[in-house]
């Protein structure tokens, strides 16, 4: 892969006269993708720089969990550095060429910063930095919510981008669209009779919409583990491949959903502030309720949800024999029980 | 519990897996053996798992009478070991038969099929409850009652596949 590598990197940065591949290595990360670090040693005049990379490359297609375009991300992650200062990645481009990289892929900036969260809280020893990383951390995802929205869904591609009928064109029409896909989804994801609770959550999620709020581009997987951080600040958002137009609460939902799970704190900080819903109410004035969080930590649940499932009846269907789509089963089984405390069912764990 | 994938078909996933997603990989013949072996177990158990509640009541109700017939052919012998034998027969030898099981692949159709059923019902619900009103209040406590059914299968199924190394990184 090195070979072609470097040949994409020409391509791509231009005015270079060599380019050498070093210690392409997989890492773990994204949602779905398959993605790799590396250090590419380029010569530009005769002046020799390393450039710090990582190579985002789709699954096969039959182990796919989310189709996600790199090509749509690539143009994401270029249209919020022009836009805004949200630190993110530079994206070299997307190759959508299958042929050079076995599956669709992109090249972006490995950014600096810190990747272990965790280090953060409960004593870690960045845990000093946990008030001000959550400050920066909640700016950032202000910028986010703020930005309009056209400014950022270059082309429209990010209103609907699973291609599954949703309609952005406003609030009303998102969350109606939303639900559709939801309850529409429902026969190509009940592998078995217990996945009913899941269609209990789309038709109770249609049943008490709440009240609206702007439209904004969301992250679609803002949680613990995606930025990266020094010396107090988030040095960069990382894994965009599930962004769309959306509700804000959506990334805040999610969020709290992560946080539990990942027995972290990011909401309880900034504490002068009263925690991150509290700033982010202060810096947005949208005075989101912690009922809505609740809301919308199904709905985002709910988003996540119906791939996943679906990827598990195919496998389940014998569409294919991947083995992680059957492994999938285990962590799903965690799911359910939080959709039983999520939907308030009786006897459901606190 | 779910029926689908069922006990089989997690089993046959993993056969499936081993050869696969690790075999191809796997350079050390040694360890390639294991693997070969390793499915072998598994399909092994595949096949034992739907006769093994029927052969183990089948051989235990035929031992019982087994055990009496053998005694019925030493009528006419003494000493210790035939009273020994006889023994055997009018205590172990008289127990019970145990009923045959069920059909499993007979209770796993009756079992999704009733599953189907309140899958469908949550449907319907979901409709009386958008009308409002007294029925709308009713759908709700009809919803309700199934919620209540549910919440503590999917916790005994969650507490099933958690105990120990029954998913990875919680042992």
């Amino acid at each position: 892969m090195n070979v072609q590598l470097a040949e994409y990197l020409h391509r791509h940065l231009g005015d270079v006269d060599h380019v050498v591949v070093e210690d392409l290595v997989p890492i773990p990360g994204g949602f779905s993708r398959e993605t790799f670090r590396f250090d590419a040693r380029v010569t530009r005049g005769g002046v020799e720089e390393v450039l710090p990379l990582i190579l985002r490359k789709n699954p096969p297609s039959a182990a796919a969990i989310l189709e996600t375009s790199r090509q749509v991300e690539h143009e994401l992650l270029e249209a919020i550095r022009a836009h805004t200062e949200i630190p993110v990645s530079r994206s070299y481009g997307a190759e959508t060429d299958t042929s050079v990289f076995g599956e669709a892929a992109m090249v972006i900036e490995r950014m600096h910063g810190k990747s272990q969260t965790s280090e953060l809280f409960n004593g870690g020893v960045d845990a000093s930095q946990a008030d001000a990383v959550m400050r920066h951390l909640c700016e950032v995802l202000v910028e986010l919510h703020t930005t309009e929205v056209a400014t950022l869904n270059v082309g429209g591609q990010l209103s609907d981008p699973r291609g599954v009928g949703i309609d952005a064109s406003s609030w009303d029409a998102y969350m109606d669209s939303t639900f559709e896909y939801y309850v529409s989804s429902y026969p190509s994801l009940n592998y078995d009779p217990a996945a009913m609770i899941m269609l209990d959550a789309a038709l109770t999620l249609r049943r008490h919409k709440p009240r609206p709020l702007p439209l904004c581009l969301v992250h679609g997987d803002f949680n613990p583990a995606n930025f990266l951080y020094d010396e107090g600040r988030v040095t960069a958002l990382i894994d965009w491949e599930n962004s769309r137009v959306g509700d804000p609460r959506e990334d805040l939902g999610w969020m709290v959903a992560m946080d539990g799970m990942s027995n972290t704190a990011v909401m309880s900080h900034p504490r002068d502030e009263g925690g991150f819903l509290a700033y982010y109410n202060k810096l947005t004035g949208f005075a989101v309720t912690s009922e809505e969080l609740g809301y919308f930590i199904l709905f985002g649940t709910m988003n996540i949800a119906v791939p996943v499932a679906s990827a598990i009846k195919r496998r389940v269907d014998h569409e294919h024999e991947q083995f992680l789509h059957l492994y999938l089963l285990q962590p799903s089984s965690a799911t359910l029980v939080a959709f039983t405390q999520l939907l308030g069912y009786p006897g459901a764990p606190a | 519990m779910n029926t689908s994938p069922g006990i089989d078909g997690l089993l046959e996933g993993v056969v499936l897996g081993i050869g696969n997603e690790l075999m191809p990989y796997l350079s050390n013949e040694k360890a390639q053996a294991s693997a070969a072996m390793m499915q072998s177990i598994l399909q092994a158990v595949r096949q034992i798992i739907p006769m093994f509640d029927a052969a183990l009541i089948d051989e235990h109700n035929a031992m019982t009478v087994t055990l009496r017939t053998a005694a019925e052919c030493l009528a006419a012998v003494t000493g210790e070991e035939a009273d020994a034998v006889r023994a055997r027969a009018s205590s172990i030898g008289q127990r019970a038969d145990y009923p045959a099981p069920p059909d499993r692949e007979e209770v796993v159709r009756a079992h999704t099929d009733l599953g189907r059923a309140l899958e469908a019902s949550i449907l319907d619900l979901d409709v009386i409850q958008r009308e409002g009103g007294a029925p709308g209040a009713a759908a709700d406590e009809a919803l309700a009652v199934i919620r209540a059914h549910l919440a503590p299968r999917y916790l005994r199924d969650f507490q099933a596949i958690t105990v120990g190394a029954g998913f990875l990184g919680r042992s």
